[in-house]
């Protein structure tokens, strides 16, 4: 790195795509830095450290499946109890990491508007940090399935796939609402609002063909698709999965394309707006 | 061999909004928010060799802190084009961007990283940073309970041991003990000997001065002047007392008008610095808008920090001459400037006689430096002299840098 001639050449117009890149990649080892003292300094001063990321979403869980199948009595199955859990505790990450990564632009301009590196390395903090959390947090699920009724097989190798396709799509959306929240700041108010009615519009803490008539509306949800995945991969697959996920997949890819885009001719000029 | 830092024809704008953007008001037609245009800085050229050491110099909202952000690549031109080659230390304002909840260890690792070292080579240099920064007791405490003065010491520490060949320094030497400015300043010289170029931007007359051969002026986004630095300096004063008179001339509460001000040294011509062994005087030229009697005056010196460096009162109450409406006087303080170094500003209140109601208040014109004795600090300038067992320890060599 210090053997790399340093040259700066700034000119009115955004760096070329294959200059941004290679500096985004010359920033990966600050990335990773950032991102073990993001998840370092939550949980460092936390007598139950990281299990505070698993205990909080499984108490939610036991609350909600409690809910429905006592109270309100719409849970179906013996497995319910774990289709609730494996559903949280991926909405828990997704919801995390999107209220943090969706502001970091202008949450962290003290870091930001002094030093140059590209900015969407702010971006990408919390997603990576929050990584150990979602993995601790399955790798408690999955021995406790048993216990939940479900039986465990060959299926839990899905739950690598459920992961990518959990982080892509946050990656993804989070790309582009960061970008924006520097020119609109309702872009935070306006997340905590959408996070809160999408939970209920997921077939999270029900099961989609609940919604008859509306379940292939609901298809059209992309986080429908990732936690179809992570349901297929723990109480097994849904008829009709093939939709949801595809339409994760189109969503993750479009947005991805577009928020690496504005990530990419928006930088330098962030930090005019903060 | 090509320049180190390069603008040609840089300009900023920064469009403000009148309100905050909202997402609604730009999404429904006919209720766009207002816009403001901001020229930050307007077609600048600037060569810097590799190897100089260059002041920058304007005041507040000149441009100075834009160029400085534009040359860390934070931000980039609206229009022209800018290349620095070398690596670039920037030090822009206190701490390089700390994390808060992280400890002083941590920063230094982030901090370092992000100026373009790798793990390795902050290994190598992390027990000299930890020691220039005089930090060793508390580097594994949070930096949010650091003081400011920690916290620029330590970001100066890294943004220096980081080897940068560019280092831009922005009023990083305003904090700090003076120990410890002077360390910097030695740090500094250093870097400058073995050909890092500097970029250093300050209110602080005396910094430009002892590291500066060059500077650079900038008044509303331009530059106003590009050369020696005792000639920026001048100019600097000279524009900042012009720009002082127009927006003060005239300003006066109603029955006293201050005509002319002049702040000038014994051959009567206006100064705009001066040492401490030169007798200076104020003179003011005053006309009465309708009849005084007795009017008193209040003669005030001020820091560049708010400081009150020195006051005097006429006796209050004392009947002397009555004034017409129509009427001119000549008003002469006559004083020796026994001030320590600094940009001092001299006040001058019109009074009626009772001492209460004020008639005029007149600022304008009237900024003096101060070069700073050597060794000293303070306002005041009171010739100390230091002897242990009778060797005069206070005789300080100049303190000045090699030119060029």
């Amino acid at each position: 790195m210090s053997t790399r001639a340093h040259v700066l050449e700034v000119g009115p117009e955004p760096a070329s795509r294959t200059a941004w890149i290679a500096d985004v990649r010359a920033h990966a080892g600050v990335l990773g830095v950032l991102a073990r003292k993001d998840f370092q300094t939550r949980y460092k001063r936390a007598s139950f450290g990281v299990l505070w990321a698993v205990a909080v979403p499984m108490l939610q869980a036991a609350v909600m499946a409690i809910v429905f199948t006592r109270v309100i009595r719409v849970g179906t199955g013996d497995d319910f109890g774990a289709y609730v859990i494996a559903g949280i505790l991926a909405w828990t990450y997704f919801a995390g990491t999107l209220m943090a990564s969706s502001t970091s632009i202008v949450d962290h301009s003290g870091l930001a508007d002094k030093v140059w590196f590209p900015r969407i390395v702010l971006v990408l903090v919390p997603p990576i940090a929050n990584i150990v959390g979602l993995l601790v947090s399955y790798a408690v699920l999955v021995p406790l399935l048993p216990v939940l009724g479900v039986d465990l097989g060959l299926r839990l190798l899905l739950l690598p796939v459920a992961c990518v396709l959990l982080v892509a799509f946050t990656v993804a959306l989070s790309l582009v609402l960061s970008a924006l929240h520097v020119y609109y700041r309702d872009v935070r108010f306006l997340v905590q609002a959408a996070l809160l009615v999408w939970l209920y519009v997921t077939p999270v803490v029900y099961r989609q063909e609940l919604l008859d008539d509306l379940a292939g509306a609901a298809d059209f949800n992309p986080m429908t698709g990732v936690v179809t995945v992570f349901h297929a991969a723990t109480v097994g697959a849904e008829d009709g999965w093939a939709r949801p996920v595809a339409v994760t997949v189109v969503t993750t890819l479009v947005l991805f394309c577009v928020g690496l885009e504005l990530q990419r001719r928006r930088d330098r000029l962030f930090v005019d707006q903060l | 061999m090509s320049a180190a830092i390069e603008l040609n024809g840089v300009s900023k704008r920064y469009v403000k909004l009148e309100e905050q953007a909202m997402l609604l008001r730009s999404v429904m037609p006919f209720s766009r928010p207002k816009r403001s245009e901001l020229m930050a800085l307007r077609d600048v050229d600037i060569a810097i060799q590799p190897g100089e050491t260059v002041g920058v110099l304007g005041r507040n909202g000149a441009g100075k802190t834009t160029l400085l952000r534009l040359l860390a690549g934070v931000s980039r031109p609206s229009a022209g084009r800018l290349v620095v080659r070398g690596r670039i230390a920037p030090l822009i304002s206190v701490g390089v961007g700390f994390h808060e909840e992280m400890s002083g260890r941590e920063n230094v690792y982030v901090n370092g990283m992000l100026l373009g070292l790798s793990r390795v080579e902050i290994d190598e240099r992390f027990d000299r940073i930890v020691e220039f920064a005089e930090l060793a007791d508390f580097i594994d405490t949070p930096v949010k309970f650091y003081s400011s003065g920690m916290f620029m010491r330590l970001g100066f520490s890294v943004a220096v041991h980081v080897e940068p060949e560019v280092l831009l320094v922005d009023e990083v030497l305003a904090v700090g003990d003076l120990g410890f400015q002077l360390k910097c300043f030695d740090r500094m010289r250093e870097l400058k000997a073995r050909g890092t170029t500097i970029l250093l931007v300050s209110h602080s007359m005396h910094a430009i001065r002892l590291l500066c051969p060059r500077a650079i002026l900038l008044r509303h986004g331009e530059v106003a002047f590009d050369g020696d630095s005792e000639d920026a300096i001048s100019r600097h004063y000279e524009l900042m007392s012009l720009d002082a008179e127009a927006g003060e001339h005239g300003a006066t509460s109603g029955s006293v008008t201050v005509v002319e001000r002049a702040l000038v040294g014994p051959g009567g011509a206006t100064v705009h610095q001066a040492d401490q062994d030169t007798p200076l005087a104020l003179r003011m030229r005053l006309r009465f808008e309708e009849a005084v009697d007795s009017p008193h005056l209040v003669f005030a010196v001020t820091a560049e920090d708010g400081t009150r460096a020195y006051e005097m009162w006429t006796a209050v109450g004392r009947r002397y001459r009555r004034f017409e409406a129509g009427d001119e006087t000549e008003v002469e303080i006559a004083f020796e400037p026994r001030l320590g170094g600094g940009t001092y500003r001299f006040t001058t209140t019109v009074l009626a006689a009772d001492g209460k109601a004020a008639l005029a208040h007149d600022d304008a014109a009237t900024l003096l430096y101060m070069p700073p004795p050597l060794g000293a600090a303070g306002v005041a300038d009171l010739r100390a002299v230091i002897t242990v067992g009778g060797e005069l320890l206070n005789d300080h060599p100049p303190l000045l840098l090699d030119g060029g």
